[in-house]
């Protein structure tokens, strides 16, 4: 055990060092010949353009196999998927001025697709030679990107597009992609820094990165196809998951406890050693209120990482969907499911009078003028619906909860022990979760710590 | 329907959490939103920056020292950028206001 961390510490000083002192091998090309997009990477890597068209990344959409009503020979994703996080999608919310504001005459540019590597014009699931040529590779490869180039504008043609560093001093600092990187969009996703999925990744708030691993150390992807789990919000993937216990990670048994090892059959990981989370909880999506700018905004309610508790349920994969619940189905019968913190989140937006759909909405006219129901119009056209303009009158406000995954946030020094669970205030509702009362008492008694605390207690002092 | 009362809780205990918060230990810190009119920070290497905040409800101008490592590489690399609106805590040490939180308010 001691060889092999030594062993391992031994490794990691060597990426460290190789990553901190051997430059990355195209530099000289590039100093040479300058930078001029994928073209240049692609001198040395062939291919990689094109196979990056093919991920969720670009395309912000995929087949989704486990999730109710869905069409199997459909793909979805933040393209064109319809739901409370964010009211919007790439298609009817597209990157765009907004109409002036009454007040100050001004305008600005809103919308999706601003959390796309692509320059606008080759958007979200665009294909062909273009689209190829107008990859970002920097945004996620260079530690010297200049974030001010990254912005919406016009072109000398009027159209708008989404500017990039495309600059030889930000392509001459090339590297496997760094946290920063991957948090440039994903920290600020859905409506601000830690909203959507409520985690930072710094060294007082994840075990792994205190302990200097990056997203890409558990995200190993091949082909730019980059793995995810099961969060019962994220659809669209890559079609390779990744999870706490693979074998190339922990595996189903890292304790010495024995006792803790049992648990994992009927308990996630994450249920223990992800025991707060945090970020938005609440948003309302029908009235949006008045900037200083003048602009308005939908409110959000919202906490830090870790300022609040997750809520508990079995999962087996596989996930509810309707207008008002989007969240993860099991039981503790079925042999299959596990008991998994949710980050919970709900959101108010406009149904459809006649069908009872979730209707999305357009975010320009509101961000102009406040006028949500404008916006659910907008949408409303853009998607081909019938009388866009009766369903945006008729449109009712309602509510839809979201049981998001919790997988970040990791500590081992408060992940949750016997007396968390054990004890009859432990966190998690036995009745609830389908346990007997028989089952409920012996499971909240001391009995089942007693003597294991006891020894603890004396071993520490 | 169990889903939703569950909730219920939770918002309940949320509620009690933010309102424990503010009350307690984080009494001396200044709340603000507002909108940067300059940023301060010497080279790549810089361990301090000022930002000049311009306050949305009295319009003053606020100057803030920014010292924490996450906000910082946000100014060097322009994440964080003049025009942005931050919302920011902070607290006055020897004279400064120096910033315990400073967020972009705006995301996608
Ligand atoms: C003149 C050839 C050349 C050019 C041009 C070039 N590379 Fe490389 N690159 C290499 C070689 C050689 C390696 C090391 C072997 C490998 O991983 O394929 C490498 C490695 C990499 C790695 C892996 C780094 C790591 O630490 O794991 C990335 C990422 C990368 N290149 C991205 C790019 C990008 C993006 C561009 C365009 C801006 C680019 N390369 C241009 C030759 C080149
Ligand atoms: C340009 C913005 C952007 C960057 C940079 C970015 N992401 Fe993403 N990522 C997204 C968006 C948008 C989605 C949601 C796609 C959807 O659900 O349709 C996503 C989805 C994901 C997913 C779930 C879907 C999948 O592909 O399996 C994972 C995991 C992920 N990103 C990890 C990363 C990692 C790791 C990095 C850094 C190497 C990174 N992302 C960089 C925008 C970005
Ligand atoms: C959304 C973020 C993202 C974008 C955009 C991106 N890459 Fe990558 N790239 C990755 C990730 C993640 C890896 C895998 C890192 C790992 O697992 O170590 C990777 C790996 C690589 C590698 C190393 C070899 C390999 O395939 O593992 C090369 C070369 C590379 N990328 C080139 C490019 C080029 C060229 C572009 C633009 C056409 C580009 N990348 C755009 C995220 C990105
Ligand atoms: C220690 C390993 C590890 C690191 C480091 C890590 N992740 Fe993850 N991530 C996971 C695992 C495991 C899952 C899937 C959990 C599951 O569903 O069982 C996941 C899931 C995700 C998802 C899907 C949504 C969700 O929350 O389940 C996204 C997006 C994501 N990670 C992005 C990132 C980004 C961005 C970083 C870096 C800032 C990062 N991850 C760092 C292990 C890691
Ligand atoms: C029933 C709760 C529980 C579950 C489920 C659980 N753990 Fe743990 N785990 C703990 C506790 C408590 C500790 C801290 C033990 C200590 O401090 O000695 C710990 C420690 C660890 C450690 C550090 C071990 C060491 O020797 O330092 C790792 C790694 C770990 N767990 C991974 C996992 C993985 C992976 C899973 C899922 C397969 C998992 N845990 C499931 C409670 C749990
Ligand atoms: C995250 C909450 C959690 C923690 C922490 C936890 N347990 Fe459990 N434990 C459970 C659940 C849930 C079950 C029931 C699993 C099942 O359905 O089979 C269980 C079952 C048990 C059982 C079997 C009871 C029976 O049915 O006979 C024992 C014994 C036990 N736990 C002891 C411990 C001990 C000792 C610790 C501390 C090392 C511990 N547990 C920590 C949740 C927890």
């Amino acid at each position: 055990m001691k060889k092999r961390t030594a062993a391992a510490a031994m490794f990691t000083v060597a990426i460290l060092a190789t990553a901190a002192y051997a430059a990355h091998p195209g530099a000289d090309y590039i100093k040479e010949n300058g930078y001029k997009g994928p073209e240049t990477c692609e001198e040395c890597h062939p291919g990689k353009a094109k196979a990056f068209l093919d991920t969720v990344h670009w395309k912000h959409a995929s087949k989704v196999t486990n999730v109710d009503g869905l069409d199997p020979k459909k793909e979805y994703g933040m393209q064109n998927r319809i739901y409370v996080m964010c009211n919007g999608n790439d298609i009817v919310n597209n990157l765009k001025e907004i109409p002036k504001n009454p007040e100050t005459g001004k305008t600005k540019f809103s919308g999706c697709n601003t959390c796309h590597p692509g320059d606008h014009l080759n958007d979200v699931g665009s294909k062909g030679a273009e689209a190829e040529k107008a990859i970002d590779c920097l945004v996620c490869h260079s530690t010297a990107y200049d974030f001010r180039k990254r912005k919406p504008m016009k072109d000398d043609k009027g159209r708008v597009v989404m500017g990039q560093d495309r600059s030889k001093e930000a392509a001459l600092a090339i590297g496997k992609p760094t946290a920063k990187n991957c948090m440039v969009c994903h920290e600020a996703a859905g409506g601000g820094v830690i909203v959507k999925r409520g985690f930072s990744f710094t060294k007082e708030t994840d075990a792994h990165a205190a302990k200097g691993m990056v997203c890409v150390d558990c995200h190993k992807a091949k082909d730019h196809k980059i793995p995810t789990g099961t969060d019962p919000n994220n659809w669209a993937n890559d079609g390779v998951r990744l999870s706490c216990a693979d074998v190339s990670c922990h595996g189903a048994s890292p304790h010495k406890d024995a006792d803790l090892n049992r648990h994992t059959a009927k308990v996630a990981c994450q249920t223990c050693h992800i025991p707060r989370t945090g970020g938005a909880f609440a948003k309302d999506f029908t009235v949006w209120a008045q900037n200083p700018d003048k602009f308005y905004e939908p409110t959000t309610l919202k906490l830090e990482a870790n300022e609040s508790s997750p809520v508990y349920a079995w999962y087996n994969g596989t996930v509810a969907n309707t207008p008002h619940f989007i969240g993860p189905k099991g039981s503790k019968k079925d042999g299959k499911s596990k008991i998994y913190p949710f980050k919970i989140f709900q959101g108010k937006a406009f149904y459809n009078k006649k069908t009872g759909e979730l209707l999305s909405m357009d975010f320009a006219p509101p961000m102009a003028n406040g006028n949500t129901r404008a916006g659910v119009e907008s949408a409303a056209r853009t998607l081909g619906m019938k009388n866009p303009e009766q369903v945006a009158k008729e449109a009712v406000p309602g509510w839809q909860t979201i049981y998001f995954a919790s997988s970040h946030l990791v500590t081992k020094t408060r992940a949750l022990s016997c007396a968390n669970c054990h004890a009859p205030n432990g966190v998690l509702n036995f009745k609830e979760l389908g346990y007997s009362d028989k089952e409920v008492v012996k499971l909240t008694s001391p009995e089942l710590f007693f003597n294991k605390v006891a020894a603890k207690m004396k071993e520490d002092w | 329907m169990k889903a939703v009362v569950s909730f219920l809780v939770v918002a309940a205990i949320v509620a009690v959490s933010v309102f424990g918060f503010t009350k307690g230990a984080q009494a001396d810190e200044i709340k603000m939103v507002g909108v940067i009119t300059k940023i301060e920070i010497e080279g790549a290497s810089a361990k301090t920056a000022t930002a000049t905040l311009k306050d949305n409800k009295t319009e003053q101008l606020v100057v803030i020292t920014v010292n924490d490592d996450l906000t910082l590489d946000k100014f060097k690399d322009h994440r964080i950028v003049e025009g942005d609106e931050i919302r920011c805590k902070y607290e006055v040490i020897d004279g400064k206001n120096i910033s315990r939180f400073f967020r972009k308010t705006a995301g996608c």
